[in-house]
């Protein structure tokens, strides 16, 4: 992680690559070059990137694609994907309708 | 709130053994599950299992979720299905959504055995309806009876690539080829081997560059990569599928102890910190099965009874002593199938040449998914000697923990020895009784019974047939070699199928004398009889 908080570090421009309007996160349809431009705006950890763009934040929660989303961060940071902190876990971790998580029912 | 001793999330393996062990020792269980049926991935298993006895090996995965089941059942632990586990929270318990509602549930002890989910990994035409994983394969045809497509590229010679192409061709599917960036096959040589000698090619080296389609997948495009994981230009091969399966690992559902606070490591894949009884580094949550690190099922069911006598110990349902004995024997049998060439040290290695005993590797076996003809004769199941009357020859030539064709041959014929990750040896004179147990019995589907002079002029071979409609007696057809190239005209003279074979039936070809050693497929002629 020490490497990468270090925000003055110089991960050079935006360059386009070929394959930039691949799908990579299919619930929210967020592209390979769309992370990548993220990167570039400074967001450098998983959560960043999820909170400014959402991959990760539909139907799937990450499940399909946060392995690759992190790939993608860490080669344009030019670390280990092991680096990279996942963005917080926190409940519920499956999608859930309102009218189910408002309607607590206390077994005995 | 209602209070279990233990609280299991995920009802696969891993949990169901947990609450099974849990139970015996006195606890009151409450295992939850996200899924409609519980056993996780066991009852999508419809192959035999490795391992020795007490691994419940050449047992069909679903049989063990049943038995596994069945036996929850009756030490009255309380499954609760589509019940999905929401969040843990601080003092151990668990927030659960089931039908319309949400309800919490206290653990003295949370035992969380979510398993993994499927990787996938991102090319042009990804996207397309028709990529689908493995796993997804094997629900929609196991669980579900769906045929997931007609002609099917599978991405991944792991086992689970491997046992899932088997089974597509068992549903009837076309497998047109199996594919792997890595240049050696992943999983055990014995899964390659029955897939390719019906005939399916294996590309190893080789990514997919591309999938096209109107709607949905009509044609892949693969390429072999270079030492960098890069296409080489030129190498590009076309082929016409409408289904694309992605078996390129596992990832640990992990989250739930994310959210708990548990101490994680990344071992391709987060995964929480355990000791080696599944204690999290929270006290009273314990990992076991994919979740704590991607194994197999076997070994997952050994974890998830560790996990639960500590759990059980940590209570005060166990004492010191009756903990460390039962440890003891669990961790033994754990230890039994982590040995040979596919345990964790040896994990994706590509320089083992030689077994354990010093038998080379086949390398045809490792590239091609086949053992090559000049390289059979080396091991200790299959020799060189030609043999009179009829005899095993046992083409398992890697140290994978099996050992079921030991107790199988009630006449000693076999021997894999203490250590189950032994080669099996045919033993010299010893008195084949043409019994077939030891066919039926292999999991890897790598025993056959050879008659080399079986009458003047030609052979009988005897082997594994686990494919519908069953041939008959009398059939004619074409005899395949490991290869699954067509070498020579076959004629069926004898199908065994018997309860003690367990689904596998016993095919008897009659081939020309000369083809003895190379003939190991059977494929009828259309409208020939």
């Amino acid at each position: 992680m020490a490497g990468i908080c270090d925000r003055s570090k110089d991960i050079g421009p935006f360059v386009p690559q070929a394959d930039d309007d691949l799908i990579i996160c299919r619930c929210e349809e967020i592209t390979k070059g769309e992370i990548r431009k993220a990167v570039h705006m400074g967001l450098w950890t998983m959560t960043e990137v999820k909170r400014m763009i959402r991959p990760g934040m539909g139907l799937c929660q990450g499940q399909t694609c946060s392995k690759n989303v992190k790939r993608i961060i860490a080669q344009e940071l030019g670390v280990s994907p092991a680096e990279l902190e996942e963005s917080t876990a926190r409940p519920p971790v499956r999608p859930l309708e309102m009218e189910v998580l408002g309607n607590e029912v206390e077994e005995l | 709130m209602r209070r279990y001793h233990l609280v299991v999330i995920g009802a696969g393996p891993a949990g169901l053994s947990a609450a099974i062990e849990a139970a015996k020792h006195g606890m009151k269980v409450g295992v939850f599950d996200e899924n409609a049926r519980p056993g996780g991935q066991l009852f999508k298993q419809i192959h035999k299992f490795f391992g020795s006895k007490e691994h419940k090996a050449k047992i069909r995965g679903f049989n063990i979720g049943n038995e596994l089941l069945k036996e929850a059942e009756q030490l009255g632990v309380d499954v609760h299905l589509n019940s999905v586990v929401m969040g843990i929270y601080d003092p151990l318990h668990i927030t659960v959504a089931e039908d319309d509602h949400i309800t919490s549930y206290a653990g003295d002890n949370i035992l969380v055995a979510t398993g993994a989910s499927e990787n996938m990994i991102p090319f042009e035409g990804w996207t397309l309806p028709g990529v689908i994983g493995a796993g997804a394969a094997q629900t929609l045809m196991n669980l579900h009876g769906v045929k997931p497509g007609d002609n099917i590229l599978m991405v991944g010679s792991g086992n689970v690539g491997l046992v899932v192409s088997f089974q597509l061709l068992q549903a009837g599917c076309h497998v047109k080829a199996i594919i792997d960036a890595a240049p050696r096959v992943g999983g055990y040589g014995v899964h390659a081997a029955k897939v390719a000698r019906t005939g399916v090619p294996f590309y190893l080296s080789h990514t997919i560059v591309k999938a096209e389609g109107n709607e949905k997948v009509e044609r892949v495009t693969i390429g072999q990569v270079d030492s960098h994981w890069q296409v080489i230009p030129g190498t590009e091969k076309e082929f016409d599928v409408d289904t694309i399966c992605l078996a390129v690992g596992l990832s640990p559902m992990s989250q739930l102890t994310r959210i708990a606070g548990c101490k994680m490591v990344d071992r391709g894949g987060l995964v929480p910190e355990t000791d080696e009884y599944g204690q999290t580094s929270v006290d009273g949550i314990f990992a076991a099965g994919d979740v704590a690190g991607i194994e197999e099922a076997s070994s997952a069911m050994i974890g998830g009874r560790i996990a639960a006598l500590a759990a059980a110990k940590r209570s005060g349902f166990v004492t010191e002593d009756e903990f460390e004995t039962e440890y003891q024997n669990q961790h033994a049998s754990l230890m039994k199938l982590r040995k040979g060439m596919f345990s964790h040290e040896n994990k994706g290695r590509t320089d083992l040449v030689k077994t354990d005993e010093g038998y080379p590797l086949s390398m045809s076996l490792l590239k091609n998914g086949y053992i090559a003809e000049d390289e059979i004769g080396e091991y200790p199941g299959v020799g060189r000697t030609k043999k009179v009357g009829v005899h095993p020859v046992i083409e398992c030539t890697q140290n994978i923990p099996c050992n079921p064709c030991q107790d199988a041959c009630k006449f000693g014929c076999i021997e894999v020895g203490e250590t189950i990750t032994s080669l099996p040896v045919v033993k010299e004179g010893s008195k084949c009784v043409n019994c077939g147990m030891c066919v039926a019995s292999c999991s890897g589907q790598a025993i056959f019974l050879v008659d080399e002079e079986a009458e003047e002029g030609f052979a009988t071979i005897t082997l594994p047939y686990e494919f519908l409609p069953l041939p008959e007696k009398g059939d004619k057809g074409t005899a395949l070699d490991r290869s699954g190239k067509a070498i020579c005209d076959a004629e069926v003279t004898q199908v065994r199928t018997s309860g003690a074979f367990d689904h596998t039936a016993l095919l008897t070809m009659k081939v020309p004398a000369e083809m003895a050693n190379r003939a190991r497929f059977f494929q009828k002629r259309e409208g020939v009889r």
